[in-house]
């Protein structure tokens, strides 16, 4: 049955989001493997999470997604490269920050 | 080794013009004593394109829970405010406000543990050794214990420049017996600076770094 705040499910849906921001960034030709790099960092950190969704994290990635996927500047998108996972994680409940 | 204030070109004008507009002393001031998260809100709202604080109150459920303590939603909602209205200065604006709000709120921290000693856009010049042409965003001037930060908004601030020009001073200061504490202050995730230093030919040995999730550092504890 489908639920919306399934934590597996939200992961997945911020991480489709997550790929439209990387598209966008990777238009800055000069930071192609900048943008690579980091979208590698932290693409890990999301897929790492998820075990249990905080209350309001369904909401918030909507609404988080929302944002990044409104970007139309590519260097607009390269700061949210770092920005939007951290937010998603804080989201989920996860500590953004942990072992960096 | 000696600081020196820096020439005031057009540039600099302008930018003190920035400096000392209500808005980036708002701003710094709220986020000198926001958690790691709540700064994390401001560089969402800053870099944001809704202006809508509803939506931003959405997105970071954990700040503005109903069961969190009135000091805590009341800090969140000061620094929720303070992004707003930067960021509705608009995009062209905002970018040059950014950099002056980590600057300022660099400084604030800094002067917690250095007080009077903490200085912005200085020079330091070195005895036989050509000046930079660029200052320092904020030093910190005292005999034995100085320091020289250069300040980020973003981990994609950081290029050979700043690592050379950081590491150069650090060098040229060691030459003459003295010790100058250098560092990099960037308003972003560790993770991400990591990533960007990484790449990096220039040296970044000796350089120390201060992150979003770790500013209360620059509090407590010079540069390594």
């Amino acid at each position: 049955m489908h639920d919306p705040s399934d934590p597996i499910e939200l992961v997945t849906r911020a991480l489709a989001a997550y790929d439209e921001l990387v598209a966008l960034a990777e238009e800055v030709e000069d930071e192609w493997s900048y943008v690579q790099d980091l979208a590698g960092a932290w693409r890990a950190e999301l897929e790492r999470a998820g075990a249990e969704a905080a209350p309001g994290a369904a909401a918030a990635i909507d609404r988080l997604a929302d944002e990044v996927t409104g970007i139309t500047d590519p260097h607009r998108a390269i700061d949210w490269l770092s920005t939007y996972p951290q937010a998603v994680l804080l989201a989920l409940g996860v500590d953004p920050w942990a072992a960096a | 080794m000696r600081f020196q204030d820096a020439v005031p070109d057009a540039r600099a004008v302008t930018y003190a013009r920035i400096q000392a507009d209500p808005l980036v002393t708002a701003a710094a001031e709220a986020l000198a004593d926001a958690t790691p998260a709540e700064r994390l809100l401001a560089r969402a709202v800053m870099n944001g394109e809704t202006l809508d604080a509803g939506g931003w109150r959405t997105a970071f459920p954990t700040l503005f829970a109903s069961g969190r303590e009135p000091h805590e939603l009341a800090r969140a909602e000061r620094v929720l405010a303070a992004s707003l209205a930067v960021a509705e200065r608009g995009a062209g604006v905002r970018d040059q406000f950014r950099g002056a709000i980590v600057e300022a709120l660099t400084v604030i921290l800094l002067a917690r543990r250095a007080g009077p000693a903490v200085q912005r856009e200085r020079r330091i010049l070195f005895d036989g050794v050509r000046s930079e042409v660029h200052p320092y965003d904020v030093t910190v001037e005292r005999p034995g214990a100085a320091e020289a930060h250069d300040c980020k908004w973003g981990a994609r601030g950081i290029n050979a420049d700043v690592l050379h020009q950081l590491d150069d001073a650090r060098a040229h200061a060691a030459d003459e017996g003295e010790r100058l504490s250098v560092g990099l202050v960037v308003f972003d995730a560790a993770r991400s600076c990591q990533v960007r230093l990484a790449a990096q030919t220039a040296p970044t040995a000796g350089i120390g770094l201060v992150t979003l999730e770790t500013l209360e550092r620059l509090a407590r504890e010079p540069a390594p």
